[in-house]
């Protein structure tokens, strides 16, 4: 390999890691923030991604609407669907008692029911491809090419992020899943009503997932087993700090990244292994993740 | 004893004879005085639907055509269908629901080769023959299996060989670009495109392996573009094929691009998902029919269809491009059915498969089997496809690649 080889791949390996390492990124943030609220891992998170991209893929499909009608409705309807499924079966299983075990097999059962309805559709009978939000023409940046759909991918992933924070940051609902996230008992105690926020944080996590869907999903295409994108979701997650929001974005990032680093300078067959290195290295050397804060500690 | 006495045992042991032959067929399951029952099963649903669907509706057209002219030696058959899903889990509770449940007499099924392949430990055990559908299903082939036959649409081991053949004689390659899956069906293709490029004198083959899953084919279309060969060989599913081809041509790869047959389920459909026919002004496809799909060679097949299926021919799309491919199965199936004669048994049927040779009509080569080997087709031919249009390149490629066990 040479110097200009070694230097190209450098180039192209980042920038299109970054690229899809903010799809990662955007549906880590998704599984964080349900954990944090919830200390749910949500394992149907893949399969709300997947909905999202069929939705979308009916209404351009079969209903032949326009993307700027598409993206809303695609949105409220994955968003009102992750939040129905908060307030009809989870708020139910935590009623009857059901402790984390339960919770986790009631989103194993939700990714089980969403990939079997989309079977029964026929939509998922062949890899389709929604239209892409830009064209898909090349520009050069440095020796690297990239296209205007790789470019808007990063840049909306990037504000949707930044809203996110923002409104984590300064808006009341944002604050009170904050409060839930530290100390749920704390926050119903002045006045949060935990179902509510628990319902809206699914929500929030479908709204993200549908946007993740209508974005990468041109570049990616979309099967009903697309949902495996979601376990680099976990990866992100873990490698940035399962409790961390700036670490879910952070972690996505180095997924991207490593997976095209390891492709170009290793082997194209170690792609595949490379999130689980990444856990590993972060799980030994700093099992809370890079961004995970202090190390707790539950005594029993 | 007299010769009355004599002639009356005689008699009794022909009458017990004669009663006895009905009973042993009988007693061989799925076989009744009327009907001889068979087992189908294909992913009918779900993303790898068009690998089976539509093979599986040339078999049933096939099966109707023979009941329709009186069956074989005067029994209908009976089909009974399974959906596989392209599972492997799946596909094995099919097989043993066909089998022990409904007692068909054959197994006629699989169109993804490594579900398939999970089938061999329990078709052996039962002694039950599978004619596979349209899976390649090398790894239920090699090393041979008396009850196992398969790869009407082409063997594995021999799209390597093939692929690597028309490069080279076909494109002129002296340098030759390979992605592949990093499985055992991509590690099958692999192994006989090796050969292959040895046999053609050490021809250098730049291998890209990536998963099927895979999100980002960047890195291995980076690297195939750094090592400049003269062809890139695809021999991914479809939806990693529709990637590759979108990358190549976004990165400026305008070298030929050659895809296997098992990227091509639903061609217009790969036009769409790469998104812009421009990527298409220098790919191949290899196809394992005749001739090109629905030239004047193979109009019959098409004709056949559209009595059979009206209303899905038409539907856009239909037939699928994988259809023809169900019909050489279940031609081999009936042609072993004939020659095992009146009183059937599995043995009989798999004796008379095991040296069977005939022209399909369909195929690009003729399915030949032997007793060494139970793979159908080893022959492809090749097609110029410009997003729109296919045009024959003359000639079929052949794979050199022989079982050594």
């Amino acid at each position: 390999m040479s110097g200009a080889d070694i230097w190209l791949f450098l180039q192209q390996g980042i920038l299109s890691g970054l690229v899809t390492g903010s799809v990662y990124a955007l549906l880590a943030v998704a599984v964080v923030i349900i954990f944090k609220t919830t200390d749910v891992p949500n394992f149907a998170q893949g399969e709300l991604f997947m909905v999202g991209a069929y939705v979308a893929l009916f209404l351009v499909l079969v209903m032949g609407w326009a993307y700027w009608l598409v993206i809303p409705v695609t949105i409220a309807v994955v968003m009102v669907a992750a939040a129905l499924f908060q307030r009809v079966v989870m708020e139910r299983v935590i009623a009857s008692r059901g402790v984390g075990v339960q919770l986790v097999i009631a989103t194993l059962g939700l990714a089980y029911v969403l990939k079997g309805l989309v079977r029964t559709t026929g939509l998922g009978d062949t890899p389709r491809s929604l239209p892409p939000l830009a064209s898909t023409s090349a520009i050069m940046i440095g020796d690297a090419v990239l296209t205007r759909l790789d470019l808007l991918i990063f840049a909306v992933a990037i504000i949707v992020m930044a809203l996110l924070f923002a409104m984590f940051a300064w808006t009341r609902t944002g604050r009170a899943m904050r409060a839930v996230g530290m100390n749920a008992r704390g926050a119903q105690r002045v006045g949060v009503n935990l179902s509510r926020v628990r319902m809206m944080v699914w929500g929030l996590s479908g709204l993200i997932s549908a946007i993740a869907a209508v974005l990468i999903t041109p570049k990616i295409l979309i099967t009903p087993d697309i949902a495996h994108v979601a376990i680099l979701a976990f990866a992100a997650a873990i490698v940035g700090g399962m409790s961390s929001v700036p670490g879910a974005v952070l972690g996505g990032f180095i997924i991207g990244i490593a997976e095209n680093l390891v492709g170009l300078f290793i082997s194209t067959n170690a792609i595949v292994v490379a999130p689980f290195l990444a856990i590993m290295i972060v799980l030994i050397v700093r099992p809370q993740g890079i961004l995970g804060g202090r190390l707790q500690v539950k005594k029993v | 004893m007299t010769l009355r006495l004599r002639l009356t045992v005689l008699a009794a042991s022909l009458c017990t004879l004669a009663h006895a032959a009905p009973a042993l067929a009988q007693q061989e399951p799925g076989i009744s005085e009327k009907t001889i029952r068979i087992g189908m099963f294909a992913p009918l649903s779900g993303s790898s639907m068009a690998y089976g669907f539509d093979p599986m509706n040339g078999a049933k057209m096939w099966y109707a055509k023979i009941n329709k002219e009186g069956g074989i030696h005067g029994r209908q058959i009976e089909l009974v269908i399974e959906d596989d899903r392209c599972n492997a889990n799946d596909l094995v509770a099919a097989a043993k629901k066909l089998t022990e449940q409904d007692k068909v007499f054959l197994l006629n099924g699989g169109s993804c080769s490594a579900a398939t392949v999970a089938a061999r430990e329990y078709v052996e055990r039962e002694k039950i023959p599978l004619v596979m559908l349209n899976a390649s299903g090398d790894g239920a082939l090699y090393p041979v299996s008396k009850y196992i036959y398969g790869a009407f649409s082409i063997s594995q081991y021999a799209v390597g060989g093939s692929m690597v053949q028309f490069g080279a004689e076909a494109l002129k390659a002296k340098k030759i670009g390979y992605i592949n899956h990093d499985d055992a069906y991509g590690a099958w293709n692999l192994a006989a495109a090796k050969v292959q490029a040895k046999h053609l004198g050490d021809l250098p083959l730049n291998v890209q392996s990536v998963n099927s899953n895979i999100n980002d084919v960047t890195a291995p279309m980076l690297r195939i573009r750094a090592s400049n060969p003269d062809v890139l060989l695809l021999t991914t599913y479809a939806r990693p094929a529709a990637l590759i081809i979108k990358k190549a041509h976004e990165l400026g790869f305008d070298k030929p691009i050659v895809l296997a047959v098992t990227g091509t389920a639903d061609l217009r459909q790969l036009v769409e998902n790469v998104g812009n026919k421009e990527a298409f002004k220098n790919v191949y496809i290899q196809d394992v029919l005749a001739d090109v799909p629905g030239s004047p060679k193979l109009q019959w097949v098409y004709d056949m269809y559209k009595e059979a299926y009206p209303d899905l021919a038409a539907r856009p799309g239909y037939p699928q491009p994988y259809m023809p491919y169900g019909l050489p199965s279940a031609m081999t199936v009936v042609n072993a059915l004939k020659a095992a004669g009146p009183q059937p048994t599995r043995e009989k049927v798999l004796e008379a498969m095991s040296t069977m040779k005939f022209d399909s009509g369909v195929m690009a080569g003729p399915i030949e089997f032997t007793p060494t080997d139970h793979a159908a087709q080893k022959a492809a031919i090749y097609l110029k496809f410009d997003g729109d249009k296919s045009t024959l390149v003359p000639g079929t490629f052949k794979s050199v690649w022989k079982y050594e066990p």
